[in-house]
């Protein structure tokens, strides 16, 4: 029975604990993020040294750097989303879990799931986001402009919280970690048959090449698709393909839930409310 | 034909569930600790994340694409949510002049 992770667990629960704001100042969150820090690396090392034979030498050292990269980036940032005292900053660190994840994306060549990550997230909802903090901007106190009002500096029962998230990440780790051998190559053969299918349903003078450039010659009748096209086939291909042959009804579905949201966010944007007098 | 021209050889399946368990815990911690509503809905994001993650992974372990196609899905929905869940809490701002989600513990009954 291997425990470490269990320990890892636990202690970045520990950290996460005393980098939580509290509303004074207090070297608490420092010694956390230190432990955290720790706590990280130690993960990423363990996480090495579970690794198959030859991982130095292969092309795949460069993928493992970026992914370690990238997944370190994301984690930092999440903290920093989640404990960081003013809004405005806890969003831009958002930015930085979005671009982190499309990172992620492009390592497991998934490029146009990668680019829509970071123009959907990044440029519509973040920036609703942010214009929501810039509307909804409290008044500061008076005399202590700089501050953020209370509820933004002290965290609610973060005790519980952690225990009941970290829980929850013990159980996930607990079922994926039993085989940490699964490598995230597909079978090679499964590979070439899924482009060859994809291929035969492509029409041959419709290819991005032959769209590109019109002179191109007609491959010839009766070879294989996939010499006759002689081409890649790309992410994108797969997923319009995957999108409009299988899910074309979720895709109208998804359609009408954006209509549906656009014009209940109206009604509820123009109603005219009473402001309550009495504060809370 | 390989999938794609890196390969990620010494990269397993358990690396990205891991990073998406993180991001979906560190996201959970959050939405039950901040106290401004905005803040809250940033966090679910941030859960949106880890699972965005796990399905991406999935789908190149599986060698097929709809991990994929559903992360536009997960997309659509986190949209449509953010632009209903943000018009509320513009809404409760104005009534209260407070972004704290303590001022609605009246809500609990």
């Amino acid at each position: 029975m291997d425990y470490s992770l269990y320990i890892a667990t636990v202690l970045g629960a520990a950290a996460l604990l005393m980098i939580m704001p509290r509303g004074r100042r207090s070297p608490l969150p420092k010694l956390g993020g230190l432990l955290g820090a720790a706590t990280l690396g130690g993960l990423w090392l363990y996480l090495a040294r579970a690794l198959p034979e030859g991982w130095g030498i292969s092309g795949g050292a460069v993928a493992m750097t970026y992914y370690y990269i990238f997944s370190a980036i994301a984690v930092v940032s999440a903290v920093r989303v989640i404990t960081h005292t003013k809004p405005v900053y806890a969003a831009l660190w958002f930015v930085m879990v979005m671009l982190a994840t499309a990172g992620m994306f492009l390592l497991v060549g998934a490029e146009f799931m990668a680019f829509a990550l970071v123009i959907i997230y990044g440029g519509a909802i973040l920036v609703t986001y942010v214009f929501v903090i810039m509307l909804a901007a409290q008044a500061a106190e008076p005399g202590r402009e700089e501050q953020t009002p209370a509820y933004d500096r002290v965290a609610w029962e973060p005790m519980a919280a952690v225990v009941a998230g970290f829980l929850l990440m013990a159980m996930v780790l607990s079922v994926v970690f039993p085989a940490p051998g699964l490598a995230l190559e597909p079978n090679p053969a499964a590979a070439e048959l899924s482009d060859q299918q994809i291929l035969a349903t492509t029409l041959t003078h419709r290819t991005p090449e032959r769209l590109a450039h019109p002179g191109t010659p007609q491959p010839a009748a009766g070879s294989s698709p996939l010499a006759a096209q002689a081409r890649q086939v790309t992410n994108v291909e797969r997923i319009g393909l995957d999108l409009f042959q299988g899910n074309i009804l979720g895709l109208e579905l998804a359609g009408v839930i954006l209509l549906v949201s656009l014009v209940g966010a109206v009604v509820i944007a123009k109603q005219q409310v009473p402001e309550e007098s009495e504060k809370t | 034909m390989p999938l794609a021209p890196i390969t990620l050889a010494p990269i397993t399946l358990a690396h990205f569930l891991l990073t998406g368990a993180i991001l979906f815990a560190l996201g959970m911690v959050g939405f039950l600790t901040r106290r401004n509503m905005i803040i809250i809905f940033l966090c679910t994001e941030m859960m949106f994340q880890g699972i965005v993650i796990s399905l991406v992974a999935f789908a190149r372990f599986h060698n097929n694409v709809v991990g994929q196609t559903f992360v536009i899905f997960v997309l659509t929905i986190a949209a449509a949510e953010a632009a209903l869940a943000l018009g509320l809490v513009v809404l409760l701002f104005r009534r209260k002049r407070t972004l704290d989600a303590l001022a609605w513990s009246q809500l609990k009954g």
